[in-house]
């Protein structure tokens, strides 16, 4: 390799130059340094879209780089949440159920502490005894763990089975969708051990900084949100540039050929899948915190399909694309959905863009999968053809 | 010998009362004083006497009497309903129904006590069995069917033999049949009556022979001699051990357990200067520190002391668990329990079989979804996300059908068609604009129609509503085809397996026999070979499309029939249409018909294993797909040759 890997994506620093700016001056202007003109609700909204970056990133990897149009990874993002959520909603729910028992003339034991916070946590789907799957709940870093661990070996042995017997194409995308719908199903199961239809709540809430306030934390996460998207942005460019982007962009272009140029291409899509899983999942476990519910509806396949709509409309096959692309159509939806948009009215009709919007927005993904195959990020080419 | 003759019509017809010579008025100043204070032995006879004379009036009578409507009046002694409204009372003649004005120091109230409006209440019974009105007689066997009682039986047989209606008779003798295994005299009888039921699959049926066989758990040292006994329950095998010393404890053999509640509870009660029971209050945040606490206030006798898993054992060991029958006579319950196994064998027999239509029809749902996708998707290979909302639009058009069409028969009739047309124009609206742009990108067909399939259905939402449109089938449509108490399929589900049959054998007939399905086969597999043969390929595209389209027009009416309309319906299919058509294998109609009944047959399969849970059924079955396609990555009919190259 003759020229440093930066030198080779200027992209690169530009974006992690503009993420910074972004997040020191949303941070100067939030109520934690006393100016407030960006309120704890619009922090949120922008760290959760950091999030939904992310999660954007990583589906361009696997979709805009590896061709793989995987219709699951809003399920692993869900993972990641449900993960992290177990965690949050135990410790707290610990903490208020020891401060119950405290006053209490005989010590609790560890066994009427656990049916307690069982009773606390599960009473809404009629339980109260603690499912397998919380066997690490206690555990921050256990915890932790299964957020990288559970999506990562549900997409290796999913990978590993659909790349094996060589399901390609639309095929697959069909097959992740049924994944990501059979995952959902069972989430919605009250007997799922993961409170069913309620989901988990209360996740604002950190165990352990019960006195900082809402504003503070809300901040903690958008920096945090912004460091993971521009670690995941630089490990994705950096993935993406050497050989190794060669040959994943190769198995995109044509997988037969790379393979009789005897590269391993399942290897190659196993990992890019797992990563991307991965990263996915990181992504949700740090969105959850700052929703503050989940709950099944998240998971279901149409989740995974917007996904793949904002990589299509920021631009597939390069990674701020993805980034634009979900930022600006997340955005621009909670504008339109929560009545930011003006009514416009016809005469004989007044359009309410609460109504209208999901038309708007399908009519938009028509337009740009027809007539903007390169998304918002091509009108960069545009600029940069210019100046040459 | 005329004569006489006619001297006999003129005198019956002079006095008509002379042939029956009586009425109920006369019958009852008969027996005036058992009227007056009915006892439960004299009121017999009156009752005979009433039912025997056949009057019309009788009925009546005896409704009131039971009601306790019945006074006679002191001065003439005459018996007669009296109504009171307020302070006045009026009085009805029995015979004529004649009102009068009833002076209150005159009557005197008749009083049937608990057991004499009983027997009231059989001669009633009686009288409705052999009412001539059928609906009478109707509601009587059904009021006897809701509450059976011993009493019941007697009337009931007696009626059979005068029963003029067949069904009512064969309802009344199965009726009596179960009545006389509850109540019968003889056990012989029981038993007769019992064997005469095996072949019956009737909910009811099985209900009385549950009742006969009705057991209840009981605990003695030795097994008692007198009791007829069901089963000897074996500790760890039939109940566990913590059940039995319960059922002991129940049976007040055993002291009962201190639980860890108790422990606790205890303690609290005993704090010490910061001990409880000698151990520092600090200590008793474990069980075994609760335990060693307890101890302690057991020592002191302030508590019953614990009951140790050995004291357990020993007392369970002792004693014998037993489930015994209510019923005493063995031979009774051998009998019920022998006719219930062979009712059981039979009804799993009938449920297997139902299970097999229920997983039919949804078979045949899945096809009719899936089978408009088999065109696109599986001919074509054009990965149409909108196609749940074709179907939802179908759906749409027949609600609006039934608006301005108000026959039902009519509108459906109507609306198939149409929504056939309108889907089509749909399809063919979208080949033309998008679809087509897009042939040798399929994975931004994908996305493209999706963004279709989410304004649609907003649209749908913002002219329709979001609350569910019924869309009302035709009254033959009504009810359901019943073969047995287990099996039976409803008209609707029968109506969509011969629409989808039908559709089947009409795709099967465009592809294979008319010149647009060789061109739609030529164009698949080869469309710049079918072009230079003078295909336009275009033209096949767009009418191909169009017609897949048009057909999930009319499965959304059939499903709008079987379903209800909202504009999420396409969604909770499409789904499932895809993996219809990718595990019976694209690009042939057999293979959805295939994938069809393999996810109808195994939905419904898992759903059996697991009846609580239709969803728990779904993710089992969605996992089993997937694990389906690793193996046959190309379905359960594959394309062979050249047909099957990508």
């Amino acid at each position: 390799m003759q020229r440093s890997f930066l030198s080779q994506n200027p992209s690169v620093l530009w974006f992690i130059a503009l993420l910074a700016l972004f997040t020191i001056i949303v941070t100067l202007m939030s109520e934690v340094t006393g100016v407030g003109l960006i309120s704890t609700s619009f922090v949120k909204t922008l760290g959760k879209t950091l999030c939904l970056c992310l999660v954007a990133i990583a589906m361009d990897v696997v979709w805009g780089y590896c061709g793989i149009l995987s219709l699951g990874h809003f399920a692993f993002f869900g993972i990641g949440g449900y993960a992290i959520g177990m965690w949050l909603m135990y410790a707290r729910t610990e903490g208020i159920v020891l401060e119950s028992l405290a006053g209490q003339a005989i010590p609790p034991t560890p066994a009427e502490i656990s049916d307690a916070i069982g009773n606390q946590i599960f009473g809404v789907v009629g339980s109260s005894e603690f499912p397998a799957i919380w066997a690490f709940a206690d555990n921050l870093y256990l915890q932790l763990l299964m957020v990288v661990l559970v999506p990562g070996l549900l997409a290796l042995v999913f990978g590993w089975l659909a790349f094996r017997s060589r399901v390609t194409g639309v095929y697959l995308s069909i097959l992740t969708q049924a994944m990501t719908l059979a995952l959902a199903l069972y989430l919605f199961q009250n007997d799922s051990g993961l409170r069913g239809n309620n989901g988990l709540s209360g996740l604002q809430n950190i165990p352990g900084f019960e006195d900082a306030s809402q504003a503070s934390i809300s901040i903690v996460f958008f920096i945090a949100s912004a460091v993971a998207l521009a670690a995941g942005y630089i490990f994705f460019a950096w993935c993406m540039s050497g050989k190794m982007g060669s040959v994943v962009q190769g198995i995109r272009d044509n997988e037969a050929r790379v393979r009789f140029l005897g590269y391993h291409v399942e290897s190659y899509k196993l990992f890019v899948f797992t990563a991307t899983a991965v990263v996915a999942a990181i992504a949700g476990a740090l969105y959850y915190p700052q929703a503050g519910i989940i709950n099944p509806g998240e998971i279901a396949p149409i989740a995974s399909i917007y996904l793949a709509v904002w990589v299509a409309i920021g631009g597939r096959g390069r990674l701020y694309g993805a980034v634009i692309g979900a930022a600006f159509v997340s955005l621009v939806s909670s504008w339109f959905t929560g009545g930011g948009a003006p009514n416009v009215n016809l005469g004989f009709y007044t359009i309410q863009w609460t109504d209208w919007w999901l038309v708007l927005l399908g009519v938009s993904f028509v337009v740009v999968t027809l007539f903007f195959p390169k998304g918002i990020g091509g009108l960069f080419d545009l600029i940069v053809r210019k100046q040459s | 010998m005329l004569r006489l003759f006619s001297i006999a019509i003129s005198l019956w017809l002079l006095f008509p009362t002379t042939s029956s010579a009586q009425t109920v008025q006369d019958i009852l100043q008969t027996h005036a004083e058992e009227v007056l204070k009915p006892g439960r032995r004299s009121v017999g006879v009156v009752l005979d006497d009433l039912v025997d004379s056949g009057l019309p009036q009788a009925l009546p009578f005896l409704e009131a009497w039971r009601d306790r409507e019945i006074v006679q009046r002191s001065p003439d002694g005459l018996f007669f309903r009296a109504v009171e409204d307020g302070d006045e009372i009026t009085l009805f003649d029995l015979d004529t129904g004649e009102t009068s004005v009833g002076v209150d120091d005159d009557l005197t109230e008749s009083r049937p006590n608990g057991g004499v409006r009983r027997a009231i209440g059989d001669a009633l019974v009686q009288f409705q069995l052999s009412d001539p009105d059928i609906e009478k007689r109707q509601a009587a066997v059904d009021a006897i069917a809701r509450s059976m009682d011993a009493s019941q039986l007697a009337p009931l047989m007696a009626s059979i033999e005068g029963e003029p209606d067949a069904g009512l008779k064969e309802v009344k003798s199965r009726l009596a049949g179960m009545l006389a295994a509850t109540f019968g005299e003889t056990p012989e009888a029981r038993i007769d009556a019992i064997s005469g039921m095996a072949g019956d699959l009737s909910v009811d049926v099985r209900a009385v022979l549950n009742t006969i066989l009705a057991s209840e758990a009981g605990v003695a040292a030795d097994l008692p001699s007198d009791a007829n006994i069901a089963q000897v329950l074996e500790v760890g095998k039939d109940l566990t051990a913590e059940e039995a010393y319960a059922q002991l404890v129940a049976a007040d053999l055993a002291p009962a357990l201190i639980t860890k509640t108790d422990i606790r509870t205890a303690l609290e009660a005993n704090i010490d200067g910061g001990f409880a029971g000698g151990v520092p209050l600090a200590n008793l945040n474990t069980d075994a520190g609760r335990a060693q606490a307890y101890d302690g206030l057991a020592q002191l006798e302030l508590v019953p002391p614990r009951v140790t898993d050995a004291e357990q054992a020993a007392a369970i060991e002792a004693h014998t668990f037993f489930m015994a029958y209510d019923e005493p006579d063995a031979a009774i319950t051998d009998a019920a329990s022998e006719a219930l196994a062979a009712i059981q064998t039979n009804v799993a027999v009938s449920q297997a079989v139902d299970l097999g239509l229920d997983a039919l029809s949804l078979a045949s749902i899945y096809f009719l979804a899936a089978i408009g996708l088999a065109i696109t998707f599986g001919v074509m290979g054009v990965i149409n996300m909108a196609h749940g909302e074709f179907i939802m639009m179908g759906a749409y058009t027949g609600f609006v059908v039934q608006q301005f069409v108000p026959d039902y028969t009519l509108s459906i009739i109507i609306a198939l068609p149409l929504a056939f047309a309108i889907t089509f124009g749909a399809g063919v609206t979208m080949e033309r604009l998008v679809i087509r742009h897009l042939y040798h990108r399929p994975l931004e067909t994908l996305l493209a129609t999706f963004g279709i399939s989410i304004a649609l259905q907003q649209l749908a939402k913002n002219i329709f509503g979001t609350q569910a449109r019924p869309l009302t089938s035709p009254e033959w449509l009504d009810g359901a085809l019943v073969f047995n108490d287990v099996i039976g399929i409803s008209y609707i589900r029968i109506a969509i397996f011969v629409m989808a049959l039908i559709f089947l054998c009409l795709i099967l007939f465009v592809l294979k026999r008319t010149r647009l399905g060789l061109e739609v086969r030529a164009v698949t597999q080869n469309p710049g070979m079918a072009a230079s043969m003078g295909i336009n390929p275009d033209r096949i595209n767009m009418l191909t499309f169009g017609l897949g389209s048009g057909i999930a027009g009319i499965a959304g009416v059939a499903i709008g029939l079987y379903a209800k309309v909202t504009s999420e319906m396409g969604a909770d299919y499409i789904v499932q249409s895809f993996m219809t058509v990718v595990v019976g294998g694209v690009g042939n109609v057999w293979g959805t018909l295939a994938g069809a009944s393999l996810i109808g047959f195994l939905q419904k399969g898992i759903e059996w294993l697991n009846p609580s849970n239709t969803l728990a059924a779904q993710t089992y079955m969605i996992l089993f797909i997937i694990l389906f396609i690793q193996f046959r990555p190309k379905g359960i009919v594959a394309l062979k040759g050249r047909a099957a190259a990508d």
